[in-house]
């Protein structure tokens, strides 16, 4: 026997043709029976194409098909593997990571030059992917490493490279030699060139594939001997000239042949951006209505397709890729990731991650009971990882030891570290999906299972592998780089457009066919630059050239057009520049044309694009209308600085209590670091022993360890850098605090209370507070009413409290001094003294206990020029404040907060007041 | 043959150094180069695309309009050249289009480091890390950092001890977000010099010592010698005053912290005179009156500067080694962490190359080499052909990359090699990017020393771009040697008077106008800016027109204040952050965020005073726990984009129907999540940091007022240019940060957090580097103005502050020294404004047309006529489920066994597959193997034999029969496309053949035991194999009342039928 070729002229589309082609005479009645028939097509959705096409030819005659095989060269090749003694990819893998952690690389310098910086795990596992790779590109010519130096022929620079590369691979073949395995490139050259009969096959046909793999080919040859092999090619007969016997499309004869198309103009549009691209296809989509038999949509550059599936989602149409999807960003990927995070470090923010899945979710959910609230577990972790900041999951579960939920994620951590990979990663599965029953006639539940599946493969493939060769860590990472190759093929919704790739198009069908992304690089698709097979090379040992690559997208372009050019059109988008910015070229394939055409074509593709748009003025979408809920009566006098800073984000803050969480938070707080000081502080200032003390030595011990006894009871023992760092801060701070406090023990004054609470009314509002700590001096009874400060820079009671507002603030007239030009920030101090007026009617002088950063600034800073007018002013104001926020009085919002202070910020786009609907009145 | 040569030109800005390059290019290649043997690069991959459009238009004019031939020709030096040479070109150049090697210096060396991995010390592929990534990398080796506790103990507290010392004097309660601020200051400068003993090293810095004293307890002595002294000295109560606190702030002081006011205060004074100091008596200025000290109370003064300074450096020194300590803790984890998993930043990829690297290889064309890295071979190409652009912002780093290179084509004997460069040191901005504009001259005569005349050099200072008007105020600003040598440090108005050239326009029908307005502040300024744009109405008159500005937020206010006051369509060409600068995007990001932190009170009300809460109310979604659940779900399930996508759909119908700007931003956002899902994360908190940082580069667009800044406005032209932000403190201000003292082969001498400059100008080395330093600046400030006022085609208006008598040596300043600083009343059209100079036409806007803007084109695709064409048919497609449970429990599944049941179900399968009929020849052997075949091959024995099975086997009593195994088939039914595989089929056909009557067998392995479960199974199969009874039905060309169908349980050897479905005919 022998290949024979046929040709299916390209007036008209090929799907039709091939299933004529294939079903021969056959009229029924009686099933279309092609089952002795082995079909070779280019790609999976060409196979598919093929057979939906034979089902419904069939069904114009009420029958049924009895299908032929339909394969693709390279599932040719695989046919057979995985047999016994051969290695899987993994364990060829496996073997390359063993090879590179254990060689010496001084035996092998025109590889390595250069040690790496490091041989770890990484790097091994990178460069036998990279091995990994070239032996299959090179398989698929049929070459081994070690044919290479003969196959290059004289004059070969990297001569001694190869050898070297060709003793690596032996030594690799030698290892899995010893574990009873046969190299499966080895063994797959083997196959091709001695393939086992096909039971039940009678006859081959090559449907419409331009580049068969070239081991492929061997393979077909093989079978040639025994069985008529066709060679179907979609052109005409008069073009046999331009193809080989195996239908491919001669480079000689494609390199240079241009496309007559007589409006090339009027069907070649060059776009400024993908999205642009992404646009006009949608446009088109959307005018057709159903565009579905209607229009065909090739992506030529991967870069447009989320683009285009965004734009026709909004034009209403749904999508279909045939490629399937990586499930690299699939659900179980994340939660797997998240599982390998846990195992790899007792951290709590990997705790976290993990408490977010929603399977783990569920997993939860089942466990408690109907009592545990998936968002309150949540809020909850929040709160923890607020408050405690623990480094580890084992530091969080010691500030609350009974959360069912944290005590799950250790059970999870203690399977994934106990006993081996895989066992313990399957067991941890087996753990969380235990309870979970999939219901595979739901969509949902069946792309569950079917990942859970993909992965449970790698799971045993990876049990069957040699023991103890990878830590867990290694193993997790294997597995998932694994998992997250695999593809996903989603079902096709009724009427979803399909967004093919290029290869896929010439056996797409629709009359109009419109193609983006045909840019250089893209079509004609190019290896540019390989660290082992550059093109120089390449050519000298036949593999795939850029050159072979040009001919088939030539010919695949002459086809697409010819197909459509009597009756429905192609359209062909170029894109200018990338999703980035960058410049695109267009394809070359659109600069083939006569000599006398040339540069008019040049012109108009090189021609700068239209402005992509005109962008739109920036416009708010919506205001935000917030509810309107009365204030409480009760606030701290710390609420009262907030309305003075800014009545509506004191709403948002104190009325509608909006709290952000801040999942990124990895210190303490400015806020958390006083409360710190302040516990020290106070303790210090209960302890009777320290009363009359006046060295700061016990102070300063006392202090200390009061300081470590909370941030042990609140951090725990094990502190994360930034908090060690914080603690230094506040130790040192405390240090000098204690020196201070001894001299004003000194001087004469007297801790009389700490903690004091008060609380004032101001017309119907409560005023409420603490004041930090009162001391009376011991001879002069005089009263000094302090709070402690822990900011950065030393504070002045005065600047606090007052300031000139800023150039166009009008603050309300309570809040200004009377004949100065300041007005009230803050009334802390002026309302402790008057809270404390009734006990202490003699002298009072309200102050701060600074511990600033600079330790020379601590001290005292007294407000000591108060007078009973500015009381009396700080009274009213604060009445003013009061009253109100009694009466709803939260507007207008201040335009003047610094946005990187500005907790709301958020909230508000070119201006707070404009961002908000806020109608004046009562709630 | 025409020698080739090499080329420097120093090309003024507007002339054309593009034509220069594209000429060179097209030049070469007339001379018989081959495309892919030219490398050109230059730093913007937009640049490197408009060069090749340039070439293959200009290429495309000159192949097919003899006249454009002619001057292309002559503009190449190759005057034979003709219509057909120029064809043959542009052909040569289109066919090698994916060979061309225009690019930029980081593109091409990614490629280099792309070609020799395992030369370079890498694995094999890497990635090249963008903002978002990199900086995501960073947090991950902080976080690393700082909660390995235990095992790195040790490692933590030296960094914090590092920390420490790094910090001194500014103890910060913050560390992370310090630390961040950290390495965006130092980390570029540990890479350029890791070696410790470069930092904070005083030998380095001062060999022969410094001379500033640092004895312990020195400064307290000193000062109480001084003291002593001067509480016998007559002092004026003031002057005791200034005194008495000096000697209270003193030790209250401690070195790296700012120094208290009352010691800065006599500090200074006496710093004034410290020459006179040193020697013994001086007078120096103390609360307003001279102070005459004798030689000892000099000489104690004098003793206790030195060792305040002494003191200072000494920290200072500390200082910089802590920083180095605390960058190379961090860098340890990142390189362990990052670049060794295949992840680099374009800087990672230049310092792999960087030859001086231990083991580094040089690049060279020079094969056989061990010590050099062949390029030929792997970059399958032999460059030839060097063309460098914008050559002053080349920095040392990438010079040295590819020096080699250029040398062996400099020093090619046969003269077949080429180099060229070019660019503009007047229009050197990138210094902080480490251009290097003194390579360009240096180069020049490194090469010419060696052997004269080998690199020739030419001036282009006709201005393509530019009217008279304008080019003459530039001349007028930038041509006053004297002026310039008055208000800048030395060496920078020398170095640049040296390079100046008057320039001329070579486009003097342009016309134009140019002038400089004053006015007060920045309010004015805008204003008038404003007024201008009112007058002029660029828009209208198909003018194109920037204003440019400083720093990105002040155009970002400027644009807002055009918009705002004047209406304009101005745009602010920063970098769009188009996740978080509007109303829908904060609402998408505030759903997410509630979703996954449902404490976050602030992100679920933002929810609801948004339309995002109606809706989720509609959808019940109102508690936070549904709420998470539904989010959460979607996004594991689909990604961000899908879940944006479906919000954003229903939430678009509460949009105004003409607000295209926040349909365009959710378009934007919904990309930037597609982007974001690409990376494989689904965690939220991820997400959020990402579309914080996302931005998104304001396309090109056509008739708006574009506001920028200067930087940005780099190679770009308009018609009119407005400054109205020129004001600033000083020319000469150094740029922040370590000082880095470098040699003159521009390795690195030392390095060091430079003291306060009071101090540090009293040494020499310290001086010596800052002098140099602020050089350095006031001659970037210089390039800045010229880029800035070089932008301008027709018109240029500069709008700054009178200078008065201020001494800020500022633009205002400059401008007011060279223009003149009176004002009189200057005219634009009908508008005045105070104006101290003008030149050219102040009607030139006039003598325009008003045009209406052309309404962008809205290009379609047009469709085809759906009645004239043959649809391609689609079908719904259907998989019967076969040989599944339609209920597994997650327990099976997740099983390292449960593989098992599948595999054992498919042998039951294998093995029942190979019966034809029971009786058979070779039932023996099958036998024979089934009990050799485990379980599965025991069971589908026990098949064959079982009673209830024997129908199975049994050829039907018919007198034809045909049996169909294992076998594959598809129909359609009812416009459905059902495929699948028979399990077993027998049909019973007549003596012609015809089928009379057909039995579908589907064996199924289900673990199924009682009466019970049998029915179950019927139930839940009965779709399936009815679905299979139409196809038989249809393949055998019988009724469908004619095929039976039976489930075969084969654990029980039992057969269960399944009835026909009700109804079905
Ligand atoms: S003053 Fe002295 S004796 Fe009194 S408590 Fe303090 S340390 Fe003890």
């Amino acid at each position: 026997m022998a290949l024979s070729r046929h040709f299916l002229p390209w007036d008209r589309p090929l799907l039709p043709q091939a299933v004529e082609y294939l079903a021969g005479g056959w009229r029924g009645p009686g099933p279309l029976d092609l089952a002795d028939l082995l079909v070779v097509v280019p790609t999976r959705q060409s196979g598919r194409r093929l057979r939906e096409a034979l089902a419904a030819h069939a069904e114009a005659r009420q029958a049924a098909v009895f299908p032929p095989r339909v394969m693709l060269p390279e599932s040719l090749l695989a046919a057979g593997a995985g047999a016994a003694g051969i290695a899987t990819r993994l364990e060829s893998h496996l073997a390359w990571i063993a090879e590179f952690r254990e060689l010496e690389l001084e035996e092998f310098r025109a590889v390595f030059p250069l040690d790496p910086p490091g041989r770890n795990f990484a790097w091994a596992q990178r460069l036998a992917q990279t091995f990994g790779r070239l032996q299959a590109t090179l398989a698929e010519a049929g070459l081994r490493l070690a044919d290479v130096t003969a196959q290059a022929g004289p004059n070969f620079p990297e001569a001694e490279r190869w050898t070297q590369l060709a003793r690596l691979e032996a030594r690799h073949a030698e290892r899995l030699a010893a574990r009873g395995r046969r190299e499966a490139q080895a063994a797959k050259l083997e196959r091709a060139r001695a393939p086992a009969p096909l039971a039940g096959i009678r006859r081959i046909v090559v449907l419409g594939t331009p580049d068969p793999l070239p081991l492929a080919r061997t393979l077909l040859e093989a079978h040639a001997a025994v069985l008529p092999v066709e060679i179907v090619v979609y052109a005409p007969a008069a073009e046999a000239a331009a193809f080989d016997a195996w239908g491919r499309p001669r480079e000689e004869a494609w390199e240079t042949r241009g496309l007559d198309w007589p409006d090339f103009e009027r069907h070649v549009q060059v776009c400024a951006d993908p999205a642009a691209q992404a646009e006009r296809v949608a446009g088109l989509a959307a005018g057709y209505g159903q565009p579905e038999g209607l229009l065909g949509v090739g992506v030529a550059d991967a870069e447009v397709l989320p683009l285009l599936d965004l734009a026709l989602g909004h034009a209403g149409l749904e999508t279909f890729n045939p490629e399937g999807r990586a499930r690299r960003g699939d659900g179980l990927h994340a939660l797997l990731a998240a599982l390998a995070g846990l195992a790899r470090e007792d951290d709590f923010a990997r705790a976290e991650s993990l408490a977010r899945c929603p399977d783990f979710l569920d997993f939860l959910q089942a466990r408690v009971g109907a009592e545990f609230s998936p968002a309150g577990f949540l809020a909850g972790l929040d709160e923890l990882h607020a408050r405690h900041l623990p480094p580890s999951l084992a530091e969080a579960r010691r500030h609350e030891p009974g959360n069912p939920g944290l005590r799950a994620i250790a059970e999870v951590r203690e399977r994934l570290t106990t006993g081996r990979f895989p066992a313990n990663a399957a067991a941890t599965l087996g753990l969380i999906f235990g309870g979970r029953r999939f219901r595979l006639t739901q969509p949902a539940d069946a792309q569950a299972a079917e990942a859970a599946e993909a992965w449970m493969e790698i799971l045993r493939e990876l049990a069957a592998a040699p023991a103890g060769e990878l830590t867990n860590d290694e193993w997790w990472e294997l597995a998932l780089g694994l998992y997250g190759e695999t593809v996903h093929y989603d079902e096709k919704a009724p009427g979803a457009v399909e967004l093919q790739g290029w290869l896929e198009l010439l056996w797409e069908d629709a009359p109009h066919l419109v193609v983006a992304g045909l840019n250089d690089g893209r079509v004609p698709d190019a290896v540019v630059g390989d660290p082992f097979l550059p093109e120089a090379l390449r050519v000298r040992l036949g593999l795939k050239t850029n050159g072979a690559r040009l001919a088939r997208d030539a010919y695949l372009l002459q086809a697409l057009a010819q197909g459509r050019a009597r009756s429905g059109s192609l359209d062909l988008l170029v894109g200018k520049t990338s999703a980035a910015g960058d410049p695109l070229r267009p394809s070359r394939l659109l600069l083939q044309c006569a000599d006398a055409a040339l540069p008019a074509r040049v012109e108009f593709l090189f021609r700068p694009a239209a402005a992509a748009r005109a962008n739109p003025p920036w416009r708010r979408a919506w205001p935000l209308v917030p509810p309107r809920r009365a204030a409480p009566d009760r606030l701290a006098v710390t609420a009262l600085r907030d309305w003075l800073a800014c009545p509506f984000r004191f709403y948002l803050k104190r009325v509608l209590r909006l709290e952000a969480v801040d999942p990124a938070k990895n210190e303490l707080s400015a806020m958390d670091f006083g409360t710190l000081c302040h516990a020290a502080l106070e303790a210090m200032g209960r302890e009777p022993a320290l009363r009359d003390c006046v060295e700061p030595e016990p102070i300063r011990d006392f202090l200390l360890a009061a300081l470590d006894r909370t941030a042990a009871a609140t951090l725990g023992p094990e502190l994360t850098l930034p908090l060690r760092v914080q603690l230094a801060s506040a130790r040192q701070r405390l240090g000098r605090a204690a020196e201070v406090q001894a001299q004003l023990r000194a001087e004469g004054w007297v801790i009389q209370e700490v903690e004091r609470p008060f609380s004032l009314e101001a017309g119907g509002l409560t005023i409420t507070g603490k004041i930090d700590r009162i001391d009376r001096h011991a001879t002069t009874g005089a009263i000094r009413v302090l709070d402690y400060k822990t900011s950065d820079q030393p504070d002045r009671p005065q600047e606090v409290h007052l300031r000139r507002p800023r150039a166009g603030v009008v603050p309300p007239e309570f809040a200004c001094l009377p004949g100065a030009p300041e007005a009230w920030r803050d009334l802390q101090l002026p309302l402790y003294l008057r809270a404390l007026a009734p006990e202490f009617p003699g002298e009072r002088t309200g102050g701060y206990f600074n511990l600033p950063k600079a330790s020379t600034a601590t001290g005292l800073a007294l407000w000591d020029d108060a007078t009973p007018e500015l009381a009396a002013s700080a009274w009213a104001c604060a009445t003013g404040v009061a009253a109100a926020i009694q009466a709803g009085r939260f507007w207008p919002p201040s335009e003047s907060v610094n946005e990187e202070y500005d907790d709301f910020a958020p909230l508000f786009h070119q201006g707070a007041a404009a961002s908000v609907a806020w109608g004046e009145g009562p709630p | 043959m025409t020698t080739i040569g090499h080329r420097m030109i120093l090309a003024s800005a507007g002339s054309g150094k593009t034509y220069a390059l594209t000429n060179r290019f097209v030049r070469l290649l007339a001379l018989g180069a081959r495309p892919e043997r030219i490398v050109a690069l230059t730093f913007t991959r937009k640049a490197a695309g408009e060069f090749f459009d340039e070439i293959l238009t200009k290429l495309a004019q000159a192949a097919r309009d003899p006249a454009k031939a002619r001057v292309l020709a002559a503009a190449v030096e190759l005057p034979a050249l003709g219509v057909a040479d120029f064809l043959g070109l542009l052909r040569t150049v289109v066919q090698a289009m994916h060979r061309l090697r225009l690019g930029t210096f980081d593109g091409f060396f990614a490629h280099v480091v792309r070609n020799f991995p395992l030369e370079l010390g890498l694995a094999g592929e890497f990635e090249v890390l963008q903002d978002y990534a990199a900086r995501r990398e960073r947090r991950r080796v902080l976080r690393r950092l700082f909660t390995q506790a235990g095992g790195r103990a040790d490692a933590q507290r030296e960094f914090i001890e590092a920390f420490k010392r790094a910090t001194f004097g500014a103890d910060e309660k913050q560390l992370g977000a310090q630390l961040e601020r950290f390495l965006d200051r130092h980390q570029e400068v540990y890479l350029e010099v890791p070696d410790p003993a470069r930092w904070g090293n005083a030998d380095r810095i001062w060999p022969d010592g410094s001379g500033w004293a640092t004895r312990a307890g020195g400064l307290a002595e000193a000062a109480g010698d001084l003291r002593a002294r001067l509480d016998r000295r007559e002092l004026t109560d003031g002057q005791r005053e200034r005194w008495a606190a000096f000697f209270a702030a003193l030790p209250e002081w401690l070195p790296g912290a700012p120094l208290p006011k009352p010691v800065e205060y006599l500090l200074a004074n006496a710093l004034d005179v410290w020459p006179a100091l040193q020697a013994g008596a001086a007078e120096l200025t103390v609360d307003r009156r001279k102070l005459a000290l004798d030689a000892a109370e000099g000489g104690a003064l004098a003793r206790v500067i030195r060792q305040v300074i002494g003191a200072e450096l000494e920290r200072r020194l500390e200082i910089t080694r802590g920083i180095h300590a605390v960058l190379r803790g961090y860098e340890s984890g990142y390189h362990e962490a990052v670049r060794r998993e295949g992840k680099l930043t374009f800087g990672d990829v230049q310092r792999l190359l960087l030859p001086g690297r231990a083991g580094a290889a040089v690049l060279s064309r020079e094969a056989g080499d061990e010590s050099r890295l062949f390029i030929d071979f792997r970059l399958d190409a032999e460059i030839d052909h060097w063309l460098l652009d914008e050559f002053q912002d080349t920095s040392f780093g990438q010079w040295s990359v590819i020096k080699n290179l250029v040398d062996e084509a400099v020093q090619d004997p046969t003269g077949a090699r080429s180099f060229f460069y070019v660019g503009d040191v007047k229009q050197a901005i990138f210094a902080w990017r480490e251009g290097d504009p003194r390579l360009f001259r240096e180069i020049f005569n490194h090469y010419n020393a060696a052997q004269p005349g080998v690199i020739t050099e030419a001036q282009l200072v006709d201005s393509w771009r530019s009217g008279p008007p304008v080019i003459a105020l530039v001349n007028a600003v930038f041509g006053q040697a004297a002026a310039i040598r008055d208000l800048v440090p030395g060496p920078a108005a020398e170095d640049w008077n040296r390079e100046w050239r008057d320039h001329t326009s070579a486009q003097p029908e342009l016309g134009g106008h140019a002038a400089l307005f004053h006015g007060a502040d920045e309010a004015e300024r805008f204003a008038q800016a404003l007024r201008l744009l009112q007058e002029i109405e660029p828009l209208a008159r198909g003018l194109s027109c920037a204003l440019l500005v400083q720093q990105n937020d002040t155009a970002a206010r400027l644009a807002e204040y055009l918009r705002r006051e004047g209406g304009l369509p101005a745009v602010a060409e920063s970098d769009l952050q188009v996740g978080t600068d509007n109303p829908v995007g904060a609402a998408l990001l505030a759903l997410v965020q509630a979703a996954a932190h449902p404490g976050d009170r602030q992100a679920q009300g933002h929810l609801q005073m948004t339309p995002l809460g109606a809706l989720l109310a509609a959808d019940g979604l109102v508690h936070p726990a549904a709420l998470t659940r539904r989010v959460l779900g979607q996004i594991h399930a689909e990604g961000f984009e899908r879940l944006v996508n479906g919000w954003w759909r229903r939430l678009e119908a509460k949009l105004a129907p003409d607000d295209a700007f926040s349909r365009l931003r959710a378009r934007q956002f919904a990309a930037a999540a597609a982007q974001f899902d690409a990376t494989g994360s689904r965690e939220v908190a991820e997400f959020v940091e990402f579309m914080h940082r996302h931005t998104v580069r304001d396309s090109d667009t056509a008739a708006v007022v574009r506001v920028m800044t200067v930087h940005k406005a780099k190679g770009l032209g308009f018609d009119l240019v407005i400054l109205p932000d020129l004001e600033g403190t000083k020319l000469d201000v150094r740029r922040e940060g370590l000082a880095v003292q470098k040699a003159a082969d521009r390795s690195v001498d030392w390095v060091l957090d430079l003291p306060n400059t009071l101090f540090a100008e009293q040494d020499p080395v310290l001086a010596a580097h800052l002098a140099a330093a602020k050089a350095d600046a006031a001659y970037e400030s210089l390039s800045l103005l010229y880029v800035a006022m070089t932008r301008a085609k027709r018109a240029m208006y500069l709008i700054t502050k009178a200078p008065g008598k201020s001494k800020s040596r500022n633009f205002p300043k400059l401008l007011a020294a060279t223009l003149g600083d009176a004002a009189a009343p200057g005219r634009v059209g009908r508008l005045t404004l105070a104006s101290a100079f003008a030149v050219g036409d102040a009607d030139w806007h006039t003598r325009l047309d008003r045009r209406a803007p052309a309404a962008p084109v809205a290009a379609t695709l047009e469709r085809v006529d759906a009645a004239a064409v043959r649809k391609s048919r689609r079908l719904l497609s259907r998989r019967p489920a076969a040989g599944h449970e339609a209920v597994v429990p997650g327990a099976l599944i997740f099983s390292l066994q449960s593989g098992a049941a599948t595999d054992f179900g498919t042998a039951v399968h294998a093995r029942l597959a190979e019966v034809a009929w029971r009786g058979e020849a070779g039932e023996a052997r099958w036998e024979e193997s089934c009990r050799a075949g485990g379980l599965a091959g025991e069971e589908a024995r026990a098949c064959l034999h079982a009673p209830d099975l024997a129908r199975v086997w049994q050829r039907p009593d018919s007198p034809r029969a045909e049996v169909w195994r294992e076998r594959a088939f598809e129909v359609v039914l009812d416009g459905v496309w059902v495929t699948g595989v028979f399990d077993r089929v027998v049909v019973a056909a007549d003596a012609e053949g015809r089928a009379v009557r057909a039995t579908v067998f589907d064996f199924k392995t289900d673990r199924v035991s009682d009466e019970e479960e049998v029915a179950a199974a019927v139930a839940r199969h009965a779709g399936q194999l009815n679905l299979y009874r139409r196809a038989v039905a249809m393949l055998a060309g019988l009724a469908p009342s004619a095929v039976g169908c039976e489930l075969v349980l084969t654990r029980l050897g039992r057969r269960a039928v399944v009835p026909p479905a009700p109804g079905a005919k």
